[in-house]
C-alpha cells in the first residue's frame, strides 16, 4: 500500500544544492518549521524540466546540480493535459520496467514491449464493444469479476451486458497466468488498464485519468477491501473453493450503492490518496473531552468507539489490549465511514452490524453500533464490539455518551462548528492560494494515531465536478511524482494551465498547494512561508495532537477466551 | 436496560420493512436504502418499552436472522404483493430463523406495497375511512400485476402455525393477522403495528410478573382499540 505509506522517498539523490536558495520561512518563523539537515531547500534556479519537450525522455534530469527535482511545465493552451497525461505515463513505464512485470501493449507489440504505446492508433481492442460511445466516454470504468469470469460488478452500465467484455478481460488474465506471469497493465494512448487479482476476485480499472498506475491500483484495493468489509475475506476464499462459478452478486445485490460510492469519493476526497484522515477543526479542550467521554462509556469487548462529524473525524478511542498490537488504519476507517455513509443516511434507529475491517484483520467480523446524535444526522457515534451479543450493553455506553455530551452541551458545542463549512483558504490569509492539503508528519504519538491532514473547502473555480476532477488529477499527477518508487521527488513546481501547483515532502509533512495561475515562483514561496505558519497556529484546533488514553475495559478482549475459538463468524481474534 | 419486548421485521430485500417502520416511526415515506445487519428502534407504548428490530433482507445477512429473533414476542414476516418470489422466500428462507423466538412468539404476515395494485390504497392515510374494502372494479386500472394475494397469506400463516406446532385454537386467527399495507400511502401501516403492539403486552406483562418483584400497573396499559378492526377479507 504504498500510497498509503507516509514515508519519505528515499534519500539517494536527493542531496541539497550547495548553491540552493534557501526557503525564506527558515528564517522568518524557524518555530513553524524543523531546520535540521534533512530539510530540503529549493533551489530556484533555472534548471527545470519541461515534460512537454519532445525529445525530454523520462528520465531527463534537471541539469548537473538540480538534485532536487523541479519540474516546470510552460503554461500552454489546448495541448498542456496531453502533455502532462503523456509524462505521468512515461514516469509509470520506468515504474513499470524497475519494478512490475512488463506492461503489455494491446495493439499486437510484442508483449513485453517496454515502451508505453504514446503514439495515436485506433482502439481496436474496444471495437469489439457493442455498448454506446457515451459508455465509453467514462473517465472511468471498474470491473470486478470472478475468476471463472463471471461479472460481479461494474461502475457504469450492467454487468449482465458487460459479460461478454468481462470474459474477455477474465482471458488475458488467465493467458499471462498460463505463462506463470501475472497481467498488472495495458497502456493505451488515452486509457490505462490496471489489473489486480485479489484471490479468487480480478479487479480491473480502464482509466483515462491522469492517475499513475500505482495509484489506480491502489484505488482497485480499496474497491477490493471495501468488498472485504462486507464478506470477509475468509467467507470469499470458501465461497469460491466450493463452487468455482458461484455468482457472487447474489451477495452483493444492494451493495453496488457502497461501491459506488466509494469510488466518487476516491475522486473527490483526497483522503484515499493520502492514506490520512480527516479531522473536524476543533477547539482542543472540546475535543479532549469528548476523548474522556468515550474513553469512560465501555463495556466488555469493545474496542473501538469513533465519534464523526460529516465525515470528518472528530476523535477516536481504542482498547488498550487491542492497541497493543495494532492500530486502526486509516483504510478502514475509510471504508467504515463510506459504508455507513452508503446505508444509513437520515437512519433514525440505532444500527447493529457485522462488519470486516480488511486492514486490521481481513478474515473476521466486528460487530459495529452505529447511532446519529443529532435530529440532522451529522454527529456519528460508531462503537466496534467483537461480541455479536453485546447490542445492549453497546447500546448503553452510547446513552452514557449522549447523556455526557447533554449535559455539557457538547453537543451543540460541535454542531455549531459543522453549520459552517469545515473551513476557508481565505483565512490562511494569502489570496494567490486557492487550495491545499496537508498532512503533517510529526504528530506526537505518532505510533498509535492515525495520520491525519487538513485542507479547506473548495471553492472558487473548483465548485464544479470537471473542475474538481481537474484539479484532483493534478494532485494525483503531482503525488504520483512525489512517491513516483523509480525517481521520488521532494518537491515540485508545476505550472498548470489554469493554476500554478506546488508538492513538497519533508520529514515533518507533505504538502500539496494550488495557486492561481499568476503567482510567481517567490510569490509561492512567500504564500507558503505564510501557510506553514498558519497551520502551525492552528494545528492544535486542526489535528487531533494528543490522542486520548486508551480505554481499559473492565474485561477485555484478550481475556475472553470465546471470541478468539468462535472464530472468523466472531470477532478479530480468531483470525489473529 | 433491556426493553420490555421485541418485534423483528422479516423478509426479503426491498420488500420495504424500513420504509413500513419509517412510516410508522416518523410518519412520512423517503427514500431508503437497503438495509445493513439491523436497526434497533425503541417505542414507547404505555408503560412498556417496545424493541422495533428492522433487519436486512440481503442474503449477505442472512445468517444474522437468528441472532435478531432472539426472544422476539412478534415477528412480522413481510413480502411484497407484486412479487411472488418475496413470500415464498418467507417460507423458505425467513421461517426457520425464528427459531429462537419466543415459543408464544405471535406472527403477522404483511403484504406490502398494495398502493401499486389497488387503486383505493392510493389514498393517504386510508385506513381511518375504509378499514377493509377490496378494490371495487370500478377502480383505476392495477399499475402492476398483483402476484400475491390475501389467500397466500393466509395459507402461510397456516403453514407457519404448523411449523412452530401451534394449534390454530391457541394463536389469533389468520384472518387477523395478515394485513396488507402501503408504506407509500400510509395504508394500514399504523393498524398493523398497533395490532401487534397489543398481542405483545400480555407477553410483557407476564414477564413482567415471573420477574422479581415487578409491579405492574395494569391500568396504564394501553387499551387494544384497533384490534376488532379487521384488515383481510
Ligand atoms: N410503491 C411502493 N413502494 C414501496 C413501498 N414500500 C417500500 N417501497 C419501495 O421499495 C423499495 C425498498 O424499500 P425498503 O423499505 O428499503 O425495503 P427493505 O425491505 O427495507 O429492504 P432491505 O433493507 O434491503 O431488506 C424502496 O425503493 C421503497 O421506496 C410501498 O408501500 N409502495
Ligand atoms: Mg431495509
Amino acid at each position: 500500500m504504498e500510497a498509503e505509506d507516509p514515508g519519505l522517498p528515499p534519500k539517494g539523490g536527493m542531496d541539497l544544492p550547495q548553491d540552493g536558495v534557501d526557503l525564506p520561512e527558515q528564517k522568518i518563523s524557524p518555530g513553524s518549521m524543523d531546520t535540521g539537515e534533512d530539510e530540503p531547500s529549493v533551489a530556484l534556479d533555472e534548471q527545470v524540466e519541461l515534460p512537454g519537450a519532445q525529445n525530454n525522455g523520462p528520465l531527463s534530469v534537471a541539469g548537473g546540480k538540480g538534485d532536487v527535482q523541479e519540474e516546470l511545465t510552460e503554461t500552454r493552451e489546448e495541448s498542456s493535459e496531453k502533455d502532462l497525461s503523456d509524462s505521468a505515463s512515461t514516469d509509470n513505464t520506468l515504474e513499470d520496467s524497475s519494478e512490475f512485470s512488463r506492461p503489455m501493449v494491446m495493439d499486437g507489440g510484442p508483449p513485453g514491449e517496454e515502451e508505453v504505446a504514446v503514439q495515436p492508433r485506433p482502439p481496436t481492442h474496444r471495437d469489439e464493444d457493442v455498448t454506446a460511445e457515451s459508455w465509453r466516454a467514462h473517465r472511468k470504468h471498474i470491473f470486478v469479476l470472478s475468476e471463472a469470469g463471471k461479472p460481479i460488478y461494474s461502475r457504469y452500465g450492467n454487468e449482465e451486458a458487460l459479460s461478454s467484455t468481462m470474459g474477455v478481460m477474465m482471458a488475458l488474465v488467465s493467458f499471462i497466468q498460463s505463462g506463470d506471469n501475472s497481467i498488472r497493465s495495458i497502456y493505451s494512448d488515452d486509457r490505462k488498464l490496471v489489473f489486480v487479482q485479489q484471490g479468487p476476485l480480478v479487479l480491473v480499472s480502464v482509466s483515462s485519468t491522469l492517475q499513475s498506475e500505482q495509484q489506480l491500483r491502489q484505488e482497485l484495493l480499496y474497491v477490493y477491501y471495501q468488498i472485504i468489509s462486507m464478506l470477509t475475506q475468509a467467507s470469499i476464499t470458501r465461497i469460491f473453493e466450493r463452487k468455482k462459478n458461484y455468482d457472487l452478486r447474489r451477495l452483493l445485490t444492494g451493495s453496488e450503492k457502497i461501491l459506488d460510492r466509494l469510488l466518487n469519493l476516491v475522486e473527490s476526497d483526497p483522503c484515499f490518496l493520502l492514506g490520512a484522515v480527516r479531522c473536524l477543526p476543533l477547539q482542543p479542550a472540546l475535543r479532549d473531552s469528548l476523548g474522556s467521554l468515550l474513553q469512560k462509556a465501555i463495556t466488555p469487548n469493545l474496542v473501538f468507539s469513533i465519534l464523526v462529524a460529516r465525515s470528518q473525524l472528530v476523535t477516536t478511542v481504542q482498547e488498550k489490549t487491542v492497541i497493543d498490537d495494532c492500530r486502526l488504519e486509516p483504510t478502514d476507517l475509510h471504508l467504515l465511514l463510506n459504508l455507513i455513509g452508503a446505508t444509513s443516511a437520515f437512519q433514525t434507529g440505532e444500527i447493529w452490524t457485522p462488519i470486516c475491517l480488511p486492514r486490521f484483520n481481513p478474515d473476521c467480523y466486528f460487530y459495529a453500533y452505529i447511532s446519529y446524535l443529532d435530529a440532522d444526522c451529522t454527529v456519528c457515534l460508531i462503537l466496534l464490539s467483537t461480541d455479536k451479543e453485546s447490542f445492549y450493553s453497546v447500546s448503553d455506553c452510547k446513552k452514557r455518551i449522549e447523556e455526557g455530551m447533554r449535559t455539557q452541551s457538547y453537543l451543540q458545542a460541535l454542531s455549531s462548528g459543522l453549520k459552517s463549512p469545515s473551513y476557508s483558504v481565505a483565512m490562511v490569509g494569502a489570496p494567490d492560494l486557492r487550495h491545499f492539503m496537508y498532512k503533517p508528519l510529526d504528530i506526537p504519538d505518532n505510533y498509535r494515531q492515525l495520520p491525519q491532514f487538513t485542507s479547506p473547502e473548495l471553492e472558487g473555480p473548483y465548485c464544479s465536478e470537471s473542475e474538481r476532477h481537474r484539479l484532483f488529477d493534478l494532485y494525483h499527477y503531482l503525488h504520483s511524482r512525489i512517491h513516483s518508487t523509480a525517481r521520488p521527488l521532494r518537491l515540485i513546481y508545476h505550472v498548470a494551465e489554469k493554476e500554478t501547483l506546488l508538492a513538497w515532502v519533508t520529514s515533518k509533512f507533505e504538502l500539496y498547494t494550488c495557486f492561481s495561475p499568476l503567482v510567481t515562483k517567490a510569490g509561492a514561496i512567500n504564500v507558503l512561508t505564510k501557510l506553514l505558519r498558519w497551520i502551525k497556529k492552528e494545528e492544535d484546533r486542526l489535528f487531533i495532537r494528543y490522542p486520548p488514553k486508551y480505554s481499559t475495559t473492565p474485561n477485555p478482549g484478550k481475556g475472553s477466551k470465546g471470541p478468539r475459538t468462535e472464530g472468523a463468524e466472531n470477532g478479530f481474534f480468531g483470525g489473529l | 436496560m433491556k426493553p420490555d419486548g421485541k418485534v423483528v421485521l422479516l423478509g426479503d430485500m426491498n420488500v420495504g420493512k424500513t420504509s413500513l417502520l419509517h412510516r410508522y416511526m416518523e410518519r412520512r415515506f423517503q427514500g431508503t436504502v437497503s438495509t445493513v445487519g439491523g436497526a434497533f428502534f425503541l417505542k414507547q407504548w404505555g408503560p412498556h418499552h417496545i424493541s422495533l428490530w428492522d433487519t436486512a433482507g440481503r442474503e449477505q445477512f442472512h445468517g444474522l436472522g437468528s441472532m435478531y429473533c432472539r426472544g422476539a414476542a412478534a415477528v412480522i414476516l413481510t413480502y411484497d404483493v407484486t412479487n411472488l418470489q418475496s413470500i415464498v422466500e418467507l417460507e423458505d428462507r425467513f421461517l426457520a430463523l425464528t427459531d429462537t423466538a419466543n415459543a408464544d412468539c405471535i406472527f403477522a404476515v404483511v403484504g406490502n406495497k398494495v398502493d401499486l395494485t389497488d387503486s383505493c390504497a392510493l389514498l393517504p392515510e386510508a385506513e381511518d375511512e375504509r378499514p377493509s374494502e377490496k378494490p371495487a372494479s370500478g377502480c383505476v386500472p392495477t399499475k402492476v400485476k398483483r402476484q400475491v394475494h390475501a389467500d397466500d397469506a393466509i395459507a402461510l400463516y397456516k403453514k407457519i402455525l404448523k411449523y412452530r406446532m401451534l394449534d390454530e385454537k391457541d394463536v389469533p386467527a389468520a384472518e387477523k393477522m395478515c394485513f396488507e399495507t402501503s408504506a407509500k400511502t400510509g395504508y394500514m401501516v399504523d393498524h398493523l403495528f398497533e395490532t401487534v403492539f397489543d398481542m405483545v403486552v400480555p407477553t410483557i406483562l407476564e414477564q413482567k410478573a415471573e420477574g422479581p418483584s415487578q409491579i405492574v400497573d395494569l391500568n396504564n396499559c394501553k387499551t387494544a382499540k384497533n384490534t376488532q378492526r379487521s384488515c383481510c377479507r
